[in-house]
C-alpha cells in the first residue's frame, strides 16, 4: 500500500531574534490511508509546524520551507500554486486545532460556518448546505442538531465546540484529518467523548488522522503509529505498541517513565516512589551544535554523541525497514541492537 | 479544650491534640453576585462552593480534584481568604481565618502561602527574581535584613536553581524555572500550608516530573502541608494523601488515596478514573469506556433539585433527580450518592 501522506526530509527555518533557527530538521513521516499516526512531544519540538506544513500554512515571513518534499497521493504539496492548495485544503486535508474557542468565528452561527465549507468545495446551493450541515452535526453527535446548527459559538461549551469544529473538518470527506492538540483545553470527561467521537469517524470514513500530542496517554489511546520529536527531528518512530512497550530512544522511554501512574495498579497504602525525570530543559533550538540534541539530558551519553549526530535508521537503510518499522535516533539504542 | 497546641496538654480521654488539622474547613461556601437584570430586580448570585468540609493534616497533602466549574480553585482561595467566603469557617490551628481583622490575617499569610497556576503571569515581569523571592520576606518583616540576602541564597538552591540567577528577570527562565521561583517565594517566610493551584499544568510532562518530585521532598524536609488542587488525577495519586473529588460546588467523594484510588465509589469519581487516558488503554487492543459520561455539566446558575451529577450518571435512577445525597460515610471513605458502586 502507498502512504496517502508523505513527508521527505522537510526542513524549516524561522527568522528570530537569534537569526534564522531551524525548525525542522530533515523529517521524514509517511500517513497510510485509514490510521492514525500520533506524533508526540514536548512544547518547541516542531510538531505543530509539522502540522502547519502538511496544510501549507506555514507563515511566511517568518517561516521558510528549505528543503524537502510533502507527497500527497504523489503531488509535491509543497510546490503547489496557492489555487491549487485552496482546492486541496478543507477538501482532500482538514485540521481541527487547539482552541475551538477561538478557531470558530463568533459572529456566524454553526450551521453557517459548515456550509460555508461544505459550498467552498461541493456545486451545491445554500440551502442543501445547510442541510448537509444539520446532517454534519448529527453524526458528531451534538444533540438537536437542527436547533443547534442557529447556535452561535458563545452558546455552546467547549466540547460541544470542538464537535463543531470536527463536523467543518469532514464535511467534505477530507482523506486526512490533522488534529493538533484537539483536546488540550478540554476537560479529562469530554477530551474522551472527543476521540470516541474521532475514532467512530475514522471507522465510519476511512480518514486518516494526523494527531498531534504531548501526552502519552493520547498516543495509547489514538495512534496506530508514532513519531516522537525532539528538537525538530523524529527521534523514534514505530507501531504505537512498539514504541510503547519497548521504547528504545532514552529520551522516549524518559517520556513514558514520568508519567505518573494512574488507579487501581497504583492505589499502594506506600507512598508512591519518586516519579523518573529527565533531567535539565530542551536546549533553545539557535543552540543546537553538531551531536545529539539530547546529549545533554541523557543517561547513557557518551564522546561520540557529543561530535556526531545520530541518523533514524542505519546508513543506507529506509526508517520503515528497520527493525520491522521501528526506527530509532541513537547511538547507544543501534549498540544495543547490533549487540 | 486548650488550643495552646502542644500534644500533652490535651485533657485525657479526649482525641488527641496531635490529630487537630492543621487547616479545616466548615460548611464553606463562596457566592458570586451576577448582574442584576434591571434595578429592580433581586440579585441573582452564581452559588460556586456550597457547603465544603474539608481537613489538611500536618506534614500531609489534601489534593481537591474537579474539572472546570467545579469551584475546586474558589474552594483553595477561600481557605487562605483569596476570595471571600459567603458563609462557613476555616479554622487553621484552632483560629478562624474567615473572622480575622486584616492585621492578623497579614501575619496569618506567614503560615499560609500560594503558588499559582500560570508560571508566567504570577511573577511581575519587571523585578528580579531575587526581588521576587526576597519580597515576602520584606513585606512580612521576617528575620534580620542582613540575612535576608543569604535566606535568598539559600531558598535558589532549596528549589534546584542556582545563586546566581537571582539577577536575572522572569523571561528569562522557562516555564518549569518559573514554577520554581513561584516555589522558593512560597518557601520564604518557612510557611506551615502552602496552597497550590494546578502548579504543574502549565508544564510538559517532563518538567512536570521534576516539580511534582521538588514539592514532595520540600514537604518531607520541613514537614509541609499542601492543598493540592488538580484536575489531573495521576498528578493527584502520586502527590495527595487524601482527597476530595468536587463536582458543581460541592464534594462528591472525600477518601484517602489507597481507598480512593483502589475502590471509587461515586460513580463521577469513576467516570473520571475511566476518561483518563492510560498508557494501557491500546487502540490495538479495541477500547471500552463502560462508564463513559455523556454531556456537559449543568450550568451552576441553574442547578437542578436532585443530584447535580445525575444528567449525565450512568446508574441514575428517578430519586436522584427528585432526592439530592448528602456526603454519607461509607467503608472509610465518604460519598454522597444515592447508589454508589460496589467496594
Amino acid at each position: 500500500m502507498d502512504p496517502l501522506l508523505s513527508v521527505r526530509d522537510l526542513k524549516v527555518e524561522f527568522d528570530t531574534r537569534h537569526g534564522r533557527v531551524t525548525a525542522l530538521a530533515g523529517i521524514s513521516l509517511d500517513v497510510m490511508p485509514g490510521e492514525t499516526l500520533g506524533i508526540v512531544g514536548e512544547s518547541g519540538c516542531g510538531k505543530s509546524i509539522t502540522a502547519l506544513a502538511m496544510m501549507g500554512l506555514i507563515p511566511n515571513p517568518p517561516g521558510h520551507l528549505t528543503g524537502g518534499q510533502i507527497l500527497f497521493e504523489g503531488e509535491d504539496i509543497t510546490r503547489a500554486s496557492p489555487k491549487r492548495m485552496r482546492q486541496l485544503r478543507g477538501r482532500d486535508i482538514s485540521m481541527i486545532f487547539q482552541e475551538p474557542m477561538t478557531s470558530l468565528n463568533p459572529v456566524f452561527t454553526a450551521g453557517d460556518q459548515i456550509a460555508e465549507a461544505i459550498m467552498l468545495h461541493q456545486d451545491v446551493s445554500k440551502k442543501e448546505a445547510w442541510e448537509e450541515a444539520v446532517e454534519l452535526l448529527r453524526v458528531v453527535g451534538i444533540p438537536e442538531p437542527r436547533r443547534r446548527a442557529a447556535s452561535y459559538p458563545h452558546e455552546m461549551s467547549g466540547g460541544m465546540r470542538q464537535r463543531v469544529m470536527i463536523a467543518m473538518a469532514i464535511s467534505c470527506r477530507p482523506k486526512v484529518l490533522i488534529a493538533d492538540e484537539p483536546t488540550t483545553a478540554l476537560d479529562v470527561t469530554v477530551q474522551a467523548q472527543i476521540f470516541d467521537l474521532m475514532r467512530d469517524i475514522q471507522e465510519k470514513f476511512g480518514v486518516a488522522i494526523v494527531m498531534i500530542t504531548h501526552d502519552m496517554g493520547a498516543i495509547a489511546e489514538m495512534a496506530d503509529r508514532v513519531a516522537v520529536m525532539y528538537a525538530g527531528r523524529v527521534i523514534e518512530q514505530g507501531r504505537a505498541d512498539d514504541i510503547l512497550d519497548d521504547p528504545r530512544h532514552p529520551y522516549t522511554s524518559g517520556l513514558i517513565g514520568c508519567i505518573p501512574a494512574l488507579g487501581r495498579e497504583a492505589a499502594s497504602t506506600d507512598r508512591l516512589p519518586p516519579l523518573a525525570e529527565i533531567p535539565g530543559v530542551v536546549p533553545p533550538l539557535h543552540l543546537l551544535g553538531a551531536g545529539c540534541a539530547f546529549a545533554d539530558r541523557c543517561p547513557l551519553v557518551h564522546d561520540r554523541c557529543r561530535r556526531e549526530r545520530p541518523p533514524l535508521a542505519p546508513h543506507g537503510m529506509a526508517a520503515q525497514e528497520f527493525l520491522g518499522g521501528h526506527a530509532v535516533a541513537c547511538h547507544a539504542a543501534e549498540r544495543e541492537i547490533a549487540a | 479544650m486548650s488550643f495552646d497546641g502542644h500534644p500533652s496538654a490535651g485533657p485525657s480521654g479526649a482525641a488527641p491534640l496531635a490529630e487537630r488539622p492543621l487547616l479545616e474547613a466548615v460548611g464553606l461556601s463562596v457566592r458570586f453576585p451576577m448582574p442584576k437584570k434591571s434595578p429592580f430586580a433581586e440579585r441573582d448570585y452564581l452559588h460556586a462552593v456550597r457547603g465544603v468540609n474539608f481537613k489538611v493534616h500536618a506534614g500531609r497533602t489534601l489534593g481537591v480534584v474537579g474539572e472546570s466549574g467545579s469551584g475546586k480553585t474558589t474552594t483553595a482561595m477561600a481557605a487562605v481568604r483569596l476570595t471571600e467566603a459567603h458563609d462557613g469557617a476555616v479554622m487553621f490551628e484552632g483560629r478562624d481565618v474567615l473572622k480575622m481583622g486584616p492585621e492578623e490575617l497579614r501575619r496569618q499569610r506567614r503560615d499560609m502561602q500560594v503558588i499559582f497556576q500560570d508560571p508566567y503571569s504570577s511573577l511581575n515581569p519587571r523585578d528580579r527574581v531575587g526581588a521576587i523571592v526576597r519580597e515576602p520576606l520584606d513585606l512580612m518583616d521576617v528575620g534580620e535584613k542582613k540575612d535576608r540576602a543569604d535566606r535568598v541564597r539559600e531558598l535558589f538552591s532549596l528549589v534546584g536553581l542556582r545563586p546566581d540567577q537571582m539577577a536575572l528577570f522572569p523571561h528569562q527562565f522557562s516555564g518549569g524555572q518559573r514554577q520554581r521561583i513561584s516555589i522558593a517565594r512560597a518557601l520564604a517566610t518557612n510557611p506551615k500550608l502552602i496552597v497550590c493551584d494546578e502548579p504543574v499544568s502549565a508544564l510538559d510532562v517532563a518538567i512536570q516530573a521534576q516539580v511534582l518530585n521538588l514539592l514532595r521532598r520540600l514537604q518531607d524536609q520541613f514537614g509541609l502541608s499542601y492543598l493540592f488542587i488538580s484536575h489531573d488525577l495521576g498528578v493527584v495519586q502520586f502527590i495527595c494523601d487524601d482527597i476530595a473529588v468536587m463536582y458543581l460546588g460541592e464534594i462528591v467523594e472525600y477518601a484517602d488515596r489507597p481507598t480512593l484510588f483502589a475502590t471509587p465509589r461515586h460513580p463521577y469519581t469513576a467516570a473520571l478514573l475511566d476518561a483518563a487516558p492510560s498508557l494501557a488503554r491500546r487502540k490495538s487492543a479495541g477500547y471500552s469506556r463502560a462508564g463513559a459520561v455523556k454531556g456537559d455539566p449543568p450550568s451552576p446558575m441553574n442547578l437542578p433539585k436532585g443530584c447535580a451529577f445525575a444528567s449525565r450518571c450512568p446508574r441514575a435512577q428517578p430519586r436522584c433527580k427528585d432526592e439530592k445525597p448528602l456526603l454519607r460515610p461509607l467503608d472509610g471513605a465518604k460519598v454522597a450518592c444515592h447508589f454508589p458502586l460496589e467496594g
